[in-house]
């Protein structure tokens, strides 16, 4: 036996996996080749100690991170469709989803209470123009409403009254006692927090 | 479109369902591939289902990572490795052939480049450090007699052979970790590393009989 052609079984003899024939033919060329003979021993201790080599464990957020990774990563199999569902894939989830629904629900009550009630709609209506009338229309009525509720409101009425009130008492101060008191007579501190401007008292 | 597969459907066909694994065998129509349990799994991928890739996943991440962890030496180099094998998994399973060899090795001949892409990319930067830096600490760690069997039941030991294995040339370091550390075939590794089944125990010869005189430079062998 060869050097070449002991090493070509030495992978096997080190390992144990060696018929006994063969076994014999390489142990006795080890016997008569140092050289051999000491790479086997290098082969067997390496081995014997790589055999016992505690294994090694990923941690766990590894897998995570890797599994984490699938959906977002996997190419798309057939195109258009695959990729549609891939881009579409985050407003699916069940917290957008239900936001967009709730959204959509707020919208609906608050034109339903402004009065834009769903109703037949005619290509004419479409029109840009008749569009942006409608919407000019509706911005107005809009704001006229609130206007309105807001001046109706008791406090504001409350308060404007009020104001009045304190203005014409300064306007008659100052009328009927130019020079006497030069303090016209404030009344006391005003409920609503609103002071009347300084300013006016002053001729 | 069923025009792209690359994976021929024959591949995935359950012979052994069909007829006993002796007679099939006897026959000749059960291949090597066929036998590959992964094939099922990797097809389910392939229609998009995630459940499937969780299972492919689950079912190497230990392997390739020991892998990565074994030839680089470094945890987080590994992880990071690991991660980027999974993800060029995801992209490029399509590119899988069934016929040319089982699902593993085509995994790991994957992360054996992505290895040597990394060796690569990191050699110049590692020329510039001292071949043997840890050497001085390790010598003065370990007793003047072997501590082979305390070292072996503990981290330490893990941390002594990875970074023995460094001091391996990566031709010889791929070689015997796959064969002494995750237990292929050689036919395996030679598939893996498409070299001949002879050069592969060749290399295996030699990485062992280089690695049993670093650790004994260290005094982790006698």
């Amino acid at each position: 036996m060869t050097c070449a052609e002991l090493e070509a079984l030495l992978c096997d003899y080190v390992e144990g996996a060696l018929a006994l024939p063969q076994r014999s033919l390489v142990e006795s060329h080890l016997r008569q080749c140092p050289s051999c003979s000491a790479l086997a021993a290098d082969a067997r201790a390496a081995f014997e100690f790589l055999r016992r080599a505690p294994a090694v464990e990923p941690p766990p957020e590894l897998l995570t991170r890797i599994l984490f990774q699938i959906p977002e990563r996997v190419q798309s199999p057939s195109g258009l469709r695959h990729g549609l569902r891939a881009w579409l894939r985050p407003l699916l989830q069940p917290r957008f989803a239900m936001g967009m629904a709730m959204t959509i629900l707020s919208f609906s009550m608050l034109g339903r209470f402004a009065g834009l009630g769903p109703r037949q709609l005619s290509p004419a209506e479409l029109h840009p123009a008749r569009v942006w009338q409608a919407l000019d229309d509706t911005a107005h009525r809009a704001w006229e409403r609130a206007r309105k509720f807001y001046l109706s409101l008791r406090v504001v009425y409350e308060i404007q009254s009020q104001l009045r009130e304190w203005s014409q008492q300064i306007q008659e101060a100052a009328l009927s006692g130019t020079g006497t008191s030069p303090e016209p007579s404030l009344p006391a501190e005003p409920e609503s927090g609103k002071r009347p401007n300084p300013g006016e008292t002053e001729p | 479109m069923a025009g792209t597969l690359i994976i021929a459907p024959t591949a995935f066909v359950a012979r052994p369902t069909r007829m006993s694994p002796a007679s099939a065998a006897g026959s000749g129509l059960l291949t090597e591939t066929s036998l590959d349990p992964d094939l099922a799994i990797v097809q389910r991928c392939l229609t998009g289902d995630e459940a499937a890739w969780e299972q492919l996943v689950k079912a190497h991440v230990r392997r390739i990572y020991a892998v990565c962890y074994r030839f680089t030496g470094d945890e987080a180099e590994a992880q990071d490795l690991t991660q980027e094998v999974f993800l060029r998994v995801f992209r490029t399973l399509r590119s899988f052939r069934a016929g040319e060899g089982s699902f593993q090795v085509w995994l790991h001949r994957l992360t054996r480049n992505l290895l040597i892409d990394h060796y690569r990319r990191h050699r110049a930067h590692r020329a510039t450090e001292p071949l043997d830096q840890q050497l001085p600490l390790l010598e003065e760690r370990s007793g003047a007699t072997s501590r082979t069997d305390s070292l072996l039941a503990g981290r330490e030991a893990a941390e002594q052979l990875a970074s023995a294995l460094q001091q391996l040339s990566p031709e010889l370091r791929e070689a015997v970790i796959l064969r002494d550390l995750e237990g292929m075939e050689y036919r395996e590794i030679a598939a893996v590393l498409r070299i001949p089944e002879g050069t592969v125990k060749s290399r295996i010869n030699r990485g062992r009989g280089e690695l049993a005189r670093i650790l004994r430079r260290r005094r982790v062998l006698a």
